[in-house]
């Protein structure tokens, strides 16, 4: 063996330190991380899957994706606020019964409420939805800048707080069914129960495989990101930055292209035709029916009520 | 030249390959292999025998020389057609080395269903090989599980039981052991073991030399160059230490005993102990001004 | 650029789906054809490649990131019609498993994401760098150039899907029931934002993400981009699509001139207003056919104001020539049988 350069020693003394240069953050990457890991746990569990608690345990998932979006399609049906707050209530309600935690709900619900009032504030206004006035913002004073005219006041009005809530309610109503969707069956039986939506064989096979490769190559990506974490002292400069991103997306691809070769190898070292087979899902029991009925007759309910209160 | 005798599975002749545009990776290859055989490919990485194995199961075809299965030439118009296409594919079975793309379908119950399926098995037979299978190999518990949630020993299990479910006759296994820790492992290799007295024919490629006594009694060894070198009983073929080194699966190695240093071809296969002496093939060498091995 | 359920009503969403159907069975039917046996394992790893895309986070200068959505790159590196594929389901399986972009709008946002952006940045970097000589400096910049077309081309349908909303659903004050928010700032506030700094993103990711397979992998098979012999076909589709933009023009022009209905293109009531009585045959026939879009526009929108009118004259336009395009590749494939082999889509 060549024998080892000098300074390659513990304690050896570094040359000159190099010059204190303000470096960029590292908190992107730990965020991009963080995001990262999150969804790789949400996809990869383990056999104590808790995912299947609670009221809806024991309903097929094609019984609770049907029931799901029946109920999701009737609140982008509903106009009223009444009729909106009883569903979002209702949303709750199954994501309680569920057992969804209830720190999930929260995080769920309130990151949309909060999106949802922001985008939704400048609705409120005269200015977007003109109607009585019931606060006044600003007094711009009439006047004009640049081409824009500027009003005398802008104030918040009674009908822009009526939309902003609509819009609020809505979506968070769906946002909650969704959840309750994710949250009570596992990704792959979530997947296959489309089936019952009417989503051909063909992609709702393609679906699955996505779904089941996904933590491969997400995990791909979260060992690009780990590595350079571990060397990385600050950012590195926006153009660098770039590079390395469109560098590690380039590896990724590189595995995704190998990965697909070999898995079309293996699926005709097993005899693929290309022509997709399943093995005949159970039928649906009392449960099921009980489920997709139930939320039918909700959603009939609701915006029954809807119109009838409009 | 083939090992035990009776029919022959398979008939490799002068077979040739390469990727397009690379160099190549196999060249001049000829053996055959006989029904009940037990055949271990050894070689270094990269000269070849993973190639030999996707050459044997039809994947890939020689770019010169043939392969054949029971007297049948691979070529992808008769593994298109009609009978012969899918008794291959369930006479053969591929364990691959990378369990990941061999378990593709969402779980484990559907990865066993799915050569039945392509087979068109009615779907009662198909669940109870499922369940026998399962059985047979202990993973029972593991029906409804995804891929990704398994560790490497159950996705190895779960891999061979996809192919055991359709009966296959020849197994041809790439690196089944690698990533696996002891336990794993031995379990893969008890249960080859009990295929073995059913009669399957086994062909496996591996570098790990510690395997053979356990799964092979032939050896074919590919050199750096990707050509068939020796073909022999394991206990030959690890005894040839000149063989071995040339074809680079032993190393030369040196180690430390206080202020000496020996050196001498050495293989990992069982712990050695020896003298301080001088004796034919070992040089001792103070700290400082090591010799090359004597050989 | 996701829109969530709650944003888009019914009647915006469930004509997505509508349109979106026939797209994924084309694209299906088409690439099951090119790929065969490949097709199932590389649709849901290019949908599995396409999701981790979006999931890195891509510095911009000021301190800000972002984050690409990756179909033209996908389409650059495997094809439009697979990004279709790879880019709805990648969608789909965000919008299910977590929850991010809506389930009703899941058709709607594939419109944008994985039909007009993987199609208007390949078709962009098809024009730049579609020469069989093209250096790979050429490809890169070309792939970036169409990513940020690409993106950009998916954020302003964005923003008009959300700023027709208040046009076509109003409850019975007239206020709007789902966006609020109309054309007027629906539309820049979708296209400033990527104009100006997320496009950039995506041009990053696309180009350099070439840049680099093609340095790591010189023989990287990249989608085949439209040969010289499709030259004329391209150019006639870049006139029409030009015309077909410019058409609201001919509307506003009118409109500042003072010019009435064209002569001789009177409706029943002009008519009768010029000429003082409506001929008999006239009336009778005038009301056996009600147009889907009367006068280029939804039913009782003479009244809205003129930057709508022209966005649905455009809409027209473009619907118009959809047709027409339709109805030729039929009469075409009926007439020539099923060898065609067309490059066009």
């Amino acid at each position: 063996m060549t024998p080892l350069p000098e300074w390659l020693r513990p304690g050896f003394a570094p040359g000159a330190a190099a010059p204190r240069r303000r470096r960029g953050s590292l908190r992107p990457l730990r965020r991009a991380l963080a995001a990262l890991e999150a969804v790789l746990s949400m996809l990869v569990s383990d056999s104590r899957d808790d995912r299947r608690t609670g009221l809806l345990r024991n309903a097929d998932p094609r019984a609770k994706l049907l029931a799901g979006v029946v109920l999701i399609v009737a609140a982008t049906l509903l106009h009223g606020l009444a009729t909106l707050g009883l569903c979002l209530a209702l949303a709750v309600g199954l994501a309680a019964a569920g057992r969804v935690r209830p720190v999930r709900i929260a995080a769920v619900l309130g990151a949309s409420l909060a999106l949802t009032t922001l985008v939704m504030a400048p609705a409120t206004l005269d200015v977007v939805t003109p109607g009585a006035p019931v606060l006044t913002v600003a007094r711009p004073g009439g006047g004009s800048l640049g081409p824009f005219r500027l009003p005398a006041t802008v104030a918040v009005t009674g009908a822009g707080l009526a939309v902003a809530a609509r819009m609020l309610l809505r979506t968070s109503a769906c946002v909650t069914l969704a959840l309750v969707l994710a949250a009570t069956s596992r990704p792959q039986e979530l997947l296959t129960g489309l089936r019952a939506l009417g989503v051909p064989q063909a992609f709702v096979m393609v679906l699955t495989m996505t779904e089941r490769y996904l933590a491969v190559l997400l995990r791909a990506a979260q060992e690009l990101h780990l590595a350079r974490l571990a060397r990385s002292i600050g950012g590195i400069g926006v153009r660098r930055e770039e590079a390395w991103a469109a560098a590690g997306i380039g590896a990724v691809f590189r595995r995704t292209r190998t990965l697909a070769d070999a898995v079309t190898l293996a699926m005709i070292a097993r005899g693929f035709t290309g022509e997709v087979r399943l093995l005949r899902p159970p039928r649906w029991r009392r449960l099921d029916w009980l489920v997709v009925t139930a939320a039918a007759l909700a959603a009939v309910a609701l915006v029954a009520a809807d119109r009838g209160l409009a | 030249m083939s090992g035990t005798g009776g029919e022959t599975v398979f008939a490799v002749a002068d077979a040739s390959f390469a990727y397009p545009a690379q160099t190549p990776c196999l060249e001049g290859v000829s053996f055959a292999v006989a029904r009940g055989e037990r055949l271990a490919l050894v070689g270094a990485n990269g000269s070849g025998k993973s190639t030999l194995l996707h050459l044997l199961d039809g994947l890939y075809f020689p770019a010169s020389g043939s392969v054949s299965y029971l007297g049948q030439p691979l070529s992808e118009a008769a593994l298109e057609a009609a009978p012969f296409g899918p008794r291959f594919r369930a006479d053969v079975g591929f364990l691959f080395q990378n369990s990941d793309a061999q378990l593709f379908c969402p779980t484990v119950e559907d990865e066993l269903a799915f050569g039945p399926l392509q087979m068109g098995w009615r779907q009662d037979e198909v669940e109870r090989r499922i369940a026998d299978t399962l059985t047979m190999l202990e993973i029972g518990k593991l029906r409804d599980r995804a891929p990704a949630s398994l560790s490497a020993g159950e996705k190895k299990r779960v891999a061979l039981a996809s192919l055991l479910v359709l009966a296959p006759s020849v197994l041809l296994l790439d690196e089944p052991t690698g990533g696996l820790d002891p336990r794993s492992q031995s379990l893969l290799l008890e249960i080859l073991d009990g295929l073995h007295g059913r009669g399957i024919t086994l062909i496996t490629a591996t570098h790990d030399l510690t395997l053979l006594p356990h799964l092979a009694d032939r050896v074919l060894v590919l050199s750096e160059e990707h050509r068939l070198v020796v073909d022999g009983t394991p206990e030959n073929v690890l005894a040839d230490t000149g063989v071995l080194l040339a074809v680079n699966l032993i190393h030369a190695h040196a180690h430390r005993h206080g202020r000496l240093v020996h050196s001498h071809p050495h293989q990992h296969v069982v712990a050695h102990e020896h003298a301080h002496d001088d004796e034919p093939g070992h040089g001792h060498d103070r700290l400082g001004d090591r010799k090359e091995p004597e050989r | 650029m996701h829109i969530p359920d709650g944003y888009l009503g019914p009647q915006t969403y469930l004509p997505a789906w509508g349109v979106m159907a026939p797209v994924w069975s084309w694209a299906s039917a088409r690439l099951k054809r090119t790929l065969r046996r490949r097709q199932l394992p590389m649709m849901a790893l290019a949908a599995a490649f396409t999701f981790v895309v979006m999931m890195f986070n891509v510095p911009l200068p000021g301190g800000t990131s972002g984050h690409a959505v990756g179909s033209v790159l996908v389409a650059v590196l495997l094809g439009p019609w697979v990004a279709v594929v790879a880019v709805s389901v990648a969608l789909a399986v965000q919008a299910l498993l977590f929850g991010d972009g809506g389930i009703t709008a899941l058709a709607a946002n594939c419109l944008t994401m994985a039909v007009i952006m993987p199609f208007a940045g390949w078709w962009t970097y098809g024009l730049l760098a579609g020469r069989a000589g093209s250096t790979p400096r050429r490809r890169a910049l070309a792939a970036g150039i169409g990513g940020y077309v690409g993106v950009n081309a998916a954020a302003l349908a964005t923003g008009v899907l959300l700023g027709i909303q208040p046009l076509i659903a109003h409850d019975a004050s007239g206020r709007p029931l789902y966006c609020p928010f109309g054309l007027a700032v629906a539309v820049p506030a979708m296209a400033l934002p990527h104009l100006l700094a997320i496009g950039f993103v995506e041009a990053a990711v696309t180009g350099l993400g070439l840049a680099y397979l093609m340095r790591t992998e010189p023989d990287i098979p990249i989608a085949a981009t439209p040969g010289p012999g499709n030259r004329p076909l391209r150019r006639l589709a870049a006139t029409v699509a030009v015309l077909a933009l410019l058409a609201p023009l001919g509307l506003i022009a009118a409109a500042r001139l003072g010019a009435g209905t064209a002569w001789g293109e009177w409706s029943a009531g002009e008519l009768s207003a010029l000429a003082g009585r409506l001929p008999a045959g006239f009336g009778r026939l005038s009301s056996l056919w009600r147009a889907p879009l009367p006068d280029y526009g939804p039913p009782g929108a003479e009244a809205s104001p003129m930057a709508s009118q022209a966005l649905w004259y455009g809409v027209s336009a473009a619907l118009g020539i959809a047709a027409i395009v339709a109805v030729v590749l039929a009469l075409r494939r009926l007439l020539a049988g099923k060898d065609s082999d067309d490059a066009a889509p």
